[in-house]
């Protein structure tokens, strides 16, 4: 019914009106043009090209087809390809904090979605949990700094009380590093999937619950049947969000390591990379990353939406069906 | 009987659910505002006090670091909150309109092409923007933009995530017959956009303008490749610079002051916005 | 809606304007005698200099002076600076930097390119009172002279007297300096240490700069080889003796760990530094409530050496020369300017008439954080030594480099091998066009 009128009012649109929608989207794509696109072509135009600066004297550009990326993936005397190495931070910091991150958040929006739980002051929990978002990342990374740094106060409690010895650097550790990268992650966003995450379930039709309940599903079954497969697309919304945030990781490691990515550049993750190149001037270099991040980021993308999507289009359909059939 | 028996077992492990969250949610808030609390905390303190550890009850030095930090000669601190203050603002009302501009271009009318459109705005929206950078850079340097507010400010206008929720907002908010009774009254479509439909996104409108003012009030990569000038400066920059700031000054209590300060706007703007932003995402049930 | 798409559309055709225009020659720029700027640009990568020039320069009437201050860590003064220096000749005259500061560690890449100008093109001489090296320092290949330096910087070691004391059971600098004339003596000092409970120093890389600043070779070679001069494997094997025997920390050079030491409680006993050290670094020791005052000393120490030093440069282009010279002369031949930066700054100023009247007056004393003892004395016989040779332009990043790699070995996170197969990376990184060892 619905949708017929629509049509019907949409084709008497597509004659008058059509230009309208062209202006409107125009602003858009000229910014895009500008300020995505064609950057984005340089890049890659670029990354063939041999440009850098030794001191003050620029070298360069001369053309040098793939050396670049040749360059990216030759492995070092250790027999480490690096740029495959900081995908690997990345995508191990990224998961560290992601998984508790959504955990979290699924089980908070479920909480507060719960009339049978029916939790007071939400206004508060809601306001606070988004706060973390609010500090930036730089000024987060110094706290964590100062806070776990050989002089700090963590350092000097934990010793204090006898946990660990009073060598013990949590600056020299991959595992207290890197957690601490996924801990920040992890407290920055997990209030911003919470409130996404809860406007998902607060938009699934109440009357689906009941009749699940009804059906004498438990709350497990409740959840895994109805509320994940009708919140799957706004999850694969923040999933995919959330992973380009991860790709992006840059500002977290590079002010708490300093930029060194230290230990051994296991908390050096792809975008500081890029960044050495780029703030070093190194062009060539630093278009052939940008060039491997697109393309990584892509990859990534396509695999989560096809994988995630297509897995619960199923089971949902058939849940319509059959709740069709109860009425 | 029996019935009433499972009833009270229902109720002690409501109670005992209960509980379990509570402890959950006090976790997490402990978590989230011990960040505050020791920023204030610790702004209060001297140097020399700094060094002692922690300290549950704030001192007497507040003033004192607030006055240090506001005054210091290389980190202009109220010029570097007004840079990013007009940053931010610029951008989060940009990013808003433009996007909602081209969710209802896309949404409310129809023309060639516009599948294809849609389509490719779902792809870019992949695409990190570190990846463009380096051309986005070398552009600048060129037009010798780089200590400029426009190339912080006008790439806001092309926001492909807040595109997709306005999109999806509308979807389920913005009934065309509404577009269509204004067409009738005789409104112009430009007119009908700011006048009928902006109002009706409000909620969208709000969610979105805190979380790009946010994000552009935080961002700190393209920021610190283009800026140089102390008057260009932002806030994230400037954070980032105390790291290898001055020795010969260096006092960690006018550190956390600079910290604190640099957070403060975004706190106060969103604790006075925290409960229109919340309504705002939940009512709009952003639908999949 | 209409202005916005039309501003958009200005902006597109600027760019196509804008990326028709020629690049210009920098040299270009350096125009003959003309009417003096009303703004002064300098850019700077700290204070330091910033708080003398506002005491004891007057700026002339009608000139506005602007800071642009970036921090040297990771390159970034230098970045900054590279690209404002490319974009002087098509800069407008006020936008234009007219001085700019450069460290020991990468001077010679500017005064060895176009961007800086001859001081004797607006009139300034050099000084027979100014150190040997500041001017070498300063000038390019043939000599031309580029700028001056407001500071000389020899370097001693400052050593806390009531731990020198304990260990040594003296604290009188001549015995104190007998017991550590050299590197071995200097070790076995810091065992004894050691054994009273003290740290010899407290950063691993303290020493680096009496060793890095006395190599025979630079750290590239002509055919831009990378390169380890005896002195730096000397640091590195003395660092990982000290380091494996617990003589020193495990920190950084500005990290707030070492600077902690030097609180009233702090447990170590020598620092390294020249006079810039006292203000810069040490403002713990100098804290009113934790401090220490008064109970250090200096001493020549196991080598001599000098560390860093702030040098004025006049840059290509400025429209306000006659300031340049005004400025360069205040901080280098005034007499009453150089005797203040003694006296109220504890700076060791490039002026030796000065220094050897402080050096020879039994009345002067450092108070401010020393016990009375005349420092400047022990600063002069130094100066004499410091020679020029063996930079290059790579040297910040370098030395920077080598020692963030190397403290994740020393504090035991990764190997010595990979510590350098790291550094080698990041050698290729910065400068893509340094060979270094296979790797």
């Amino acid at each position: 019914m619905e949708r017929k009128i629509r049509r019907k009012d949409g084709s008497l649109r597509s004659v008058s009106y059509a230009k309208w929608g062209y202006i409107f989207i125009v602003p858009f794509f000229l910014a895009y043009l500008i300020f995505t696109l064609v950057p984005q072509f340089l890049t890659v135009y670029n990354s063939f090209f041999e440009n850098y600066q030794d001191g003050l004297n620029q070298v360069g550009p001369n053309y040098v087809g793939l050396d670049n990326y040749k360059t990216l993936f030759t492995p070092d005397s250790a027999g480490t390809v690096r740029i495959v190495k900081y995908v690997a931070n990345t995508m191990i910091m990224w998961f560290a904090g992601a998984v508790p991150q959504f955990v979290i958040a699924l089980l908070l929006a479920i909480f507060f979605t719960s009339y049978r739980l029916n939790i007071k002051g939400q206004g508060f929990f809601k306001t606070v949990i988004y706060m973390p978002n609010l500090i930036m990342a730089a000024a987060f990374s110094m706290l964590f700094f100062t806070l776990f740094s050989r002089v700090g106060p963590i350092q000097a409690l934990l010793v204090k009380n006898g946990w660990i010895d009073a060598s013990f650097d949590f600056f020299s550790h991959r595992i207290t590093v890197r957690g601490m990268i996924a801990t920040m992650n992890f407290l920055m966003w997990f209030g911003n999937t919470t409130i996404v995450l809860m406007a998902g379930i607060m938009g699934i039709d109440q009357a689906l619950f009941e009749s699940a309940t009804l059906d004498g599903a438990n709350a497990w079954q409740v959840f895994f049947r109805v509320t994940m497969p009708l919140l799957m697309p706004i999850f694969v919304y923040c999933l995919i969000t959330a992973m380009i945030g991860g790709i992006q990781m840059f500002d977290v490691p590079q002010v708490l390591t300093k930029g060194n990515g230290a230990p051994d550049e296991t908390t050096r993750t792809l975008v500081m990379y890029l960044n050495n190149y780029l703030t070093n001037k190194n062009y060539g270099m630093a278009g052939a990353i940008s060039v491997i991040i697109f393309i990584v980021t892509g990859a990534l993308g396509g695999v989560v939406y096809k994988m995630l999507v297509k897995q619960y289009k199923e089971p949902q359909r058939q849940h319509r069906r059959r709740k069709g059939d109860v009425l | 009987m029996r019935a009433l028996s499972d009833n009270a077992k229902g109720k002690i492990k409501l109670t005992i659910l209960r509980v379990i969250v509570y402890a959950i949610l006090a976790f997490l808030v402990f978590l989230c505002l011990f960040f505050f609390y020791l920023m204030i905390i610790n702004a209060s303190r001297s140097n020399a006090q700094l060094a002692t550890g922690f300290e549950i009850l704030p001192k007497e030095h507040f003033i004192d670091n607030l006055v240090n930090a506001w005054n210091d000669a290389s980190i202009n601190i109220p010029r570097g909150m007004l840079n990013s203050l007009i940053i931010a603002l610029a951008t989060a009302v940009l990013t808003t309109y433009f996007s909602a501009l081209t969710a209802y271009g896309i949404h409310a009318y129809d023309f060639k092409g516009k599948k294809f459109v849609f389509t490719f705005i779902m792809a870019i929206m992949m695409i990190p923007a570190q990846v463009s950078a380096l051309g986005f850079v070398q552009m600048m340097n060129k037009f010798n933009m780089n200590n400029s507010y426009i190339p912080l400010i006008l790439p806001g206008m092309a926001a492909p995530v807040v595109f997709f929720y306005m999109k999806q907002y509308m979807e389920s908010v913005l009934p065309l017959d509404i577009v269509a009774a204004a067409r009738v009254d005789g409104s112009g479509e430009f007119r009908t956009f700011n006048t009928i439909v902006l109002p009706l996104l409000k909620p969208a409108i709000a969610v979105q303008m805190i979380f790009s003012f946010v994000s552009s009030w935080n961002n700190y990569f393209i920021p610190a490749l283009l800026l140089d000038k102390a008057e260009m400066k932002t806030v994230p920059i400037m954070i980032a610079q105390l790291r290898s700031a001055d020795y010969s000054k260096f006092d960690m209590g006018k550190v956390y002051m600079f910290i604190l300060l640099a957070i403060l706007p975004v706190m106060l703007v969103y604790i006075i916005l925290s409960k229109s932003i919340i309504k705002g995402v939940t009512a709009g049930s952003v639908k999949g | 809606m209409k202005k916005l798409l039309a501003i958009l559309l200005a902006a597109l055709m600027l760019l196509s304007v804008v990326g028709c225009a020629e690049k210009k020659d920098p040299t270009e720029a350096n125009a003959p005698a003309k009417p003096q700027g009303k703004v002064f640009n300098i850019y700077a990568w700290n204070e330091e200099f910033k708080g003398f020039f506002e005491k004891y320069y007057t700026v002339p009437e009608g000139v506005t002076v602007n800071w642009i201050i970036n921090p040297s860590d990771n390159g970034v003064y230098q970045q900054k600076l590279d690209e404002a220096l490319k974009g002087q000749a098509n800069a407008k005259d006020d936008d234009k930097i007219d001085m700019f500061l450069a460290e020991a560690d990468y001077i010679g890449k500017y005064v060895d390119s176009a961007y800086t100008m001859d001081v004797t093109s607006f009139g300034f001489k050099n000084a027979s009172t100014m150190y040997d090296y500041t001017i070498k320092a300063a000038s390019d290949s043939k000599g031309v002279c580029k700028g001056v330096s407001f500071q000389c910087c020899p370097a001693a070691v400052i050593y806390r007297k009531s731990i020198a004391k304990d260990v040594l059971g003296t604290d009188d600098p001549a015995e104190v300096q007998a017991a550590m004339d050299s590197w071995e003596k200097f070790d076995a000092l810091a065992a004894k240490a050691k054994e009273k409970g003290y740290y010899m120093t407290a950063s691993f890389a303290e020493t680096f700069r009496a060793f890095s600043n006395n190599c025979t070779k630079p750290w590239v070679d002509a055919n831009n080889n990378l390169q380890f001069d005896p002195q730096i494997t000397a640091w590195m094997d003395q660092t990982e003796n000290y380091i494996k025997n617990g003589y020193t920390l495990t920190a950084g050079v500005w990290d707030t760990e070492k600077t902690n030491q030097m609180f009233k409680d702090g447990k170590t006993m020598c620092f390294f530094g020249p006079a810039w050290y006292y203000n810069f670094c040490m403002n713990n020791a100098m804290d009113a409530e934790k401090g220490c005052v008064g109970d250090w000393r200096i001493v020549k120490g196991p080598q001599a050496y000098f560390w860093g030093g702030t040098w004025l440069l006049a840059a290509t282009g400025s429209d306000n020369t006659e300031m340049l010279k005004d400025i360069f002369e205040t901080f280098t031949v005034n007499e009453d300017v150089c005797t203040k930066l003694v006296q109220n700054e504890n700076q060791y100023p490039n002026n030796t008439k000065i220094v050897e009247k402080f050096a020879k007056d039994s009345s002067y004393g450092n108070t401010a954080i020393l016990d009375g003892q005349n420092d400047i004395a022990v600063f002069a016989e130094l100066a004499k030594d410091i020679k020029w040779e063996n930079h290059t332009n790579y040297d910040q990043l370098l030395n920077e480099g080598l020692q963030n790699k190397l403290q994740e070995f020393y504090n035991g996170s990764v190997s010595k091998d990979v510590a350098m197969k790291n550094f080698y990376n990041y050698v290729k990184e910065v400068y893509a066009n340094i060979n270094v060892p296979q790797n």
